[in-house]
């Protein structure tokens, strides 16, 4: 394992942060002392560097908690290592999960492991790259707007989001809480669905899980006769990259082939999923990012002239400057934007309509769903991965990255991408959406279409 | 000009749970700084809150009685804004959609006799630490072990005409929900805290001038101070034809003077939102009224029952009730079969002053009832009594025989009383004679000589009555 | 609705974000974007009718768990004192507020 991390480490990848090799024999140790072997026993994983670990430094890719060692464990690490998971390194993602190309890390941009030009998709892009590496089997990302579906896709490896609720987030550092979820990459499904099944259920740390039955094991069905799958339109619009195209509608072919009966359905405010995503995840990030200020944990940035503050005398300068020069770009664009969104006088036009236009989003699904669809399947993404710079200077072009994942969030719906085939020889990956807590028929599904495509092979 | 003055209150009680509002830690006083902190309450990246039942519980015990109109769906939000002593940036706290809407408590005022002040809302809220500006030269410390305490943030009308009332608001308040269980309501130790707002108008208006907010005050009677320098200070500005300005001002209780803190416009947009990590708090309506079920009889109800229960005047009733514990004590005389206004008065007395000296009642509510009809059959005298009182309050013991043991048992055998009388007849022949001429004001003189030869033990009106035989004869 | 220079001020006030004046012109302008863009949301008027009826949207459980008031001590890996910038005899410590805003 240390070896291959090496290697990784070397080959530019960019993907990992934290890791040892003597922390690595601990997690070792540790899983080889557990009396009876857990259902993962002895499998590595690449945990985001914003899911707080107490062994190694957690900086959510910011400068503002470089260094920073959390005091206690995320309850995904907690339930992990008691199956006997290992953790084999935090990874590199876009700072505070904040971006959609993990190119906004204070610690480097993340390769695409295919095309060091390229991005791998963000914000979860080092767990994404380490999994599409093989170096380890499956990762832990995090979803807040399509941060594991959207990577999975562009590496063309398996990304699941779980309903909201159905995974603790205690310990996952907030973005924006009311749509972040821990999720999972994996090279197969079942890997992917292995690494859930542990991690799910009922915490008492966080008030918005949800008591459910267990996820059990999944288990390829063998045809999909009877289940019915819907396309919603907005999702396959005119302007779709042909590649793109052509590889949902290979998927597509072999669902039918499968036995499903396949129809077409329509998500009205799809449209509003985008903006609405960039009105709550500011809002909620710019009131959950107020802690890091330099007070009571972090580094501490120095003011470059010795200009005091306008007012409120030294405290407030060095909020200000440790605030202003901690976080990078994107994350200080969003924290005035959703400062922006809340303010006086703002808060109805803004973060009103936006509650009411994530209503009207997820009663589309409601709707969708209760007229008999088993599963919605779209693209996951409209462009294969993008190359690095391409996006950076519009932050708006960057959100529309994600305008095929962001409607799931919006409505806490489980969800994944699966690698469908390659164009110009970048992954495709093709989204499932599936009712809330119906994961299991998602990921069997999955499981099943997975056997029928070739994802390493050109579509036409 | 004269000036109405206007004063709504904002009080802050501790909410008298074991454990924070969202988290494990201890609410302990007095702790060794941040040491009762854990992830949650220091803010840490990635804890969550999960709302106290107790908490909960006691906060709607406190709007129950208060009267309000408790929520059966109410919000938690995000209160936001920087300061030392908020780890997390903002505050959870309720906004739009508060646990309880209304009510109000009636409060005895110096001028306007009982006023019914209304109550606008009650919502229940977390605490912030500690800054310490003065612990450490040029620098701010922080204490985070209050950081999370639960709060209930009650806001009254804007109902209260002067400090004074805003005072005997203020005892009203802390008195009910010392009754009702919620809250110790400790200025000392931080567990009642007020901030008031205040204006002025010309008397006969109806609308409100533009008020301000003082901050953080630390005992009723600053609340009063605070209030009347800001009273002072508006009425001056105005009859110099200024503008009261929307300030928030703190009171140095050192100078009497209050200070502007910080502008309203500048720091006062706290962006408000319902806090995502906590899906809505909803109360049941059975659970509700299982509450108000639980609520002992509040201090108005006592009053109102002493006085037409037990016979006693209005003022013994307000006294007894003040606190639960000496209504109590004197209902349970009053059961052990004391008269009722013998036993308040002797509880506004003796015990009263005994109970304030040490906190606690030394004597046993059926031993003071003991005491009272000792003194109502005669067997001691009432000045004896006290004397028996002291004794059994330091050292125990039963009211007859501590008398017994003093030797303050009255005597009113008949033939040891004529034997002491005929020795005092004997010995004041000048007297008898001048008795017996018509000057009858000297039978209490002679009573005198007979109780003082009996050593304070013969019955007073024993002695009278064998007297006046003797002397008419 | 454009976002001005001052608009950005404003919320950087807010917010505690130090904004040079050299980066002012582009945060404005990146503001404005991304502020025009999810205005489009106030621009879907023919929905506006069922406005007052749609409920705050939130995944999860309906309504909050509550937990019992048990005191557990936390289980802190290390101390707060290895995680502050500054600590001082059990104290936090941080730069003095202004005199405008002590309490």
């Amino acid at each position: 394992m240390a070896s291959r991390l090496e290697e990784v480490g070397r080959s530019g990848l960019n993907a990992t942060l934290a890791w040892s090799e003597a922390a690595l024999l601990a997690e070792a140790a540790r899983a080889d002392a557990m009396a009876t072997p857990g259902p993962l026993h002895g499998v590595p994983l690449a945990v985001k560097d914003n899911i707080v670990t107490t062994e190694q430094p957690t900086t959510c890719g910011s400068r503002i908690l470089e260094g920073y060692r959390s005091p206690y464990n995320a309850t995904v690490i907690e339930r992990l290592r008691a199956a006997g998971a290992m953790v084999a390194c935090k990874s590199n993602l876009d700072e505070f999960a904040m971006g959609s190309s993990t190119e906004h890390s204070a610690y480097g941009r993340v390769q695409h492991p295919l095309d060091p030009e390229r991005v791998p998709g963000g914000s979860s892009g080092g767990s994404a790259a380490l999994v599409a590496a093989g170096v380890v089997p499956a990762g832990l990302g995090s979803e807040t707007g399509g941060s594991v579906r959207q990577p999975a896709s562009f590496c063309g490896i398996v990304g699941v989001k779980p309903t909201y609720g159905r995974v603790s987030r205690y310990g996952l550092v907030a973005f924006g809480s009311s749509l972040d979820c821990v999720s999972v990459f994996g090279r197969t499904v079942a890997d992917a669905a292995s690494v859930l099944t542990v991690m799910a259920g009922l915490d008492s740390r966080d008030a918005t899980t949800v008591d459910r039955p267990a996820l059990g094991p999944v288990t390829a069905p063998a045809s999909l006769q009877g289940m019915t799958i819907g396309l919603p339109s907005e999702y396959f619009p005119a302007d779709l990259d042909p590649g793109v195209k052509a590889g949902c509608d290979t998927a597509i072919a072999r669902m039918r082939d499968l036995g499903a009966r396949v129809v077409k359905v329509s998500l009205p405010h799809s449209g509003l999923a985008v903006p609405t995503y960039y009105v709550i995840a500011p809002a909620e990030a710019a009131a959950n990012l107020a802690r890091y200020d330099g007070a009571r944990y972090g580094p501490r940035f120095e003011q470059d002239r010795a200009s005091r503050a306008d007012r409120g005398g030294d405290l407030r300068a060095l909020y200000r400057t440790t605030r202003g020069k901690g976080f990078g770009p994107e994350v200080r664009r969003r924290i005035l934007v959703g400062t922006y969104v809340l303010s006086a006088g703002y808060y109805d036009a803004y973060y009103g309509r936006a509650q009411a236009a994530r209503a009207r989003i997820g009663s589309d699904f409601t709707r969708a769903f209760g007229s008999g669809i088993d599963l919605l399947f779209t693209p996951t993404t409209p462009t294969p991965a993008f190359k690095a710079g391409e996006k950076t200077g519009d932050p708006v072009a960057m959100y529309l990255a994600d305008i095929f994942v962001c409607p799931a969030s919006l409505a806490g719906l489980p969800a994944m991408s699966i690698p469908v085939g390659r164009t110009e020889g970048l992954p495709v990956g093709g989204q499932l959406i599936a009712a809330p807590f119906e994961e299991a028929k998602m990921l069997a599904t999955a499981a099943l279409l997975e056997r029928q495509l070739e994802p390493e092979a050109e579509v036409r | 000009m004269s000036w109405e003055t206007v004063i709504g209150l904002e009080v802050h009680v501790q909410l008298a749970t074991r454990s924070k509002m969202f988290c494990a830690c201890s609410t302990g006083f007095g702790a060794p700084p941040n040491t009762n902190v854990c992830p949650v309450c220091l803010g840490l990246p990635g804890a969550l809150p999960v709302p106290n039942r107790e908490a909960v519980r006691l906060a709607v015990r406190a709007a129950h009685a208060l009267g309000g109109r408790v929520a059966e769906r109410s919000i938690f939000a995000r209160k936001n804004y920087f300061y030392p002593d908020l780890p997390k940036g903002y505050q959870i706290s309720q906004y739009d959609a508060p646990l309880s809407i209304g009510g109000g408590i009636g409060v005895d005022t110096p001028d306007r006799g009982t006023v019914e002040v209304s109550i606008e809302r009650l919502h229940v809220e977390e605490d912030a630490g500690k800054s310490l500006h003065d612990r450490i030269p040029g620098k701010t410390a922080v204490d985070l072990n209050r950081a999370g305490v639960p709060l209930a943030e009650i806001v009254s009308g804007p109902d209260l005409r002067s400090p004074a009332e805003a005072r005997a608001y203020l005892v009203a308040i802390k008195q009910l929900l010392i009754y009702a269980g919620v809250s110790e309501c400790s200025m000392e130790q931080g567990s009642l805290r007020v901030d008031a707002n205040i204006s002025i108008r010309r008397g006969g208006d109806t609308g409100f001038g533009t008020k301000t907010e003082i901050k953080n005050l630390n005992s009723f009677a600053n609340v009063e101070r605070a209030l009347e320098a800001e009273r002072i200070r508006q009425e001056g500005m105005v009859d110099r034809g200024e503008r009261v300005a929307q300030v928030t001002l703190l009171f140095n209780a050192a100078t009497g003077q209050v200070r502007p803190m910080r502008s309203k416009e500048e720091s006062h947009d706290y962006r408000y939102f319902p806090d995502p990590d906590l899906p809505p708090l909803l109360l049941s309506p059975e659970w509700i009224e299982q509450i108000r079920g639980e609520l002992p009889e509040l201090p108005a109800a006592k009053r109102a029952r002493l006085v037409s229960a037990y016979g006693l005047t209005g003022y013994d009733a307000a006294v007894l009730a003040s606190e639960r514990p000496i209504a109590d004590y004197f209902e349970a005389a009053a059961r052990a079969g004391a008269p009722a206004k013998s036993a308040a008065n002797w509880i506004l007395g003796e015990v009263m002053t005994g109970y304030n000296a040490r906190g606690g009642f030394a004597v046993a509510p059926a031993d003071l009832a003991d005491l009272i009809s000792l003194v109502e059959r005669g067997t001691v005298s009432l000045q004896a009594a006290k004397k028996v009182f002291g004794e059994m309050a330091a050292s125990g013991g039963a009211p007859a025989e501590v008398a017994e043991r003093l030797g303050l048992i009255q005597v009113r055998d008949e033939a040891a009383l004529e034997q002491w009388a005929e020795a005092v007849l004997a010995a004041h022949p000048g007297e008898v004679a001048r008795y017996r001429a018509g000057e009858a004001k000297l039978l209490g003189f002679l009573t005198g000589q007979v109780m003082k030869r009996s050593q304070g033990k013969a019955d007073p009106k024993g002695v009278q009555a064998v007297l006046q035989r003797k002397l008419t004869t | 609705m454009s976002v001005t220079a001052k608009d950005v001020e404003h919320v950087a006030r807010l917010a505690e974000l130090a904004v040079e004046p050299g980066e002012l012109p582009e945060l404005t302008a990146q503001m404005d974007r991304i502020v025009g863009f999810v205005a489009q949301l106030g621009a879907d008027r023919a929905d506006e009718a069922d406005e007052a009826v749609v409920e705050r949207y939130v995944p999860g459980p309906e309504a909050t768990p509550l937990r019992e008031d048990v005191v557990r001590p936390a289980d802190l890996a290390f101390p707060p004192a290895a995680i502050a910038p500054e600590f001082v005899e059990g104290f936090f410590v941080v730069p003095k507020l202004g005199p405008m805003e002590e309490s």
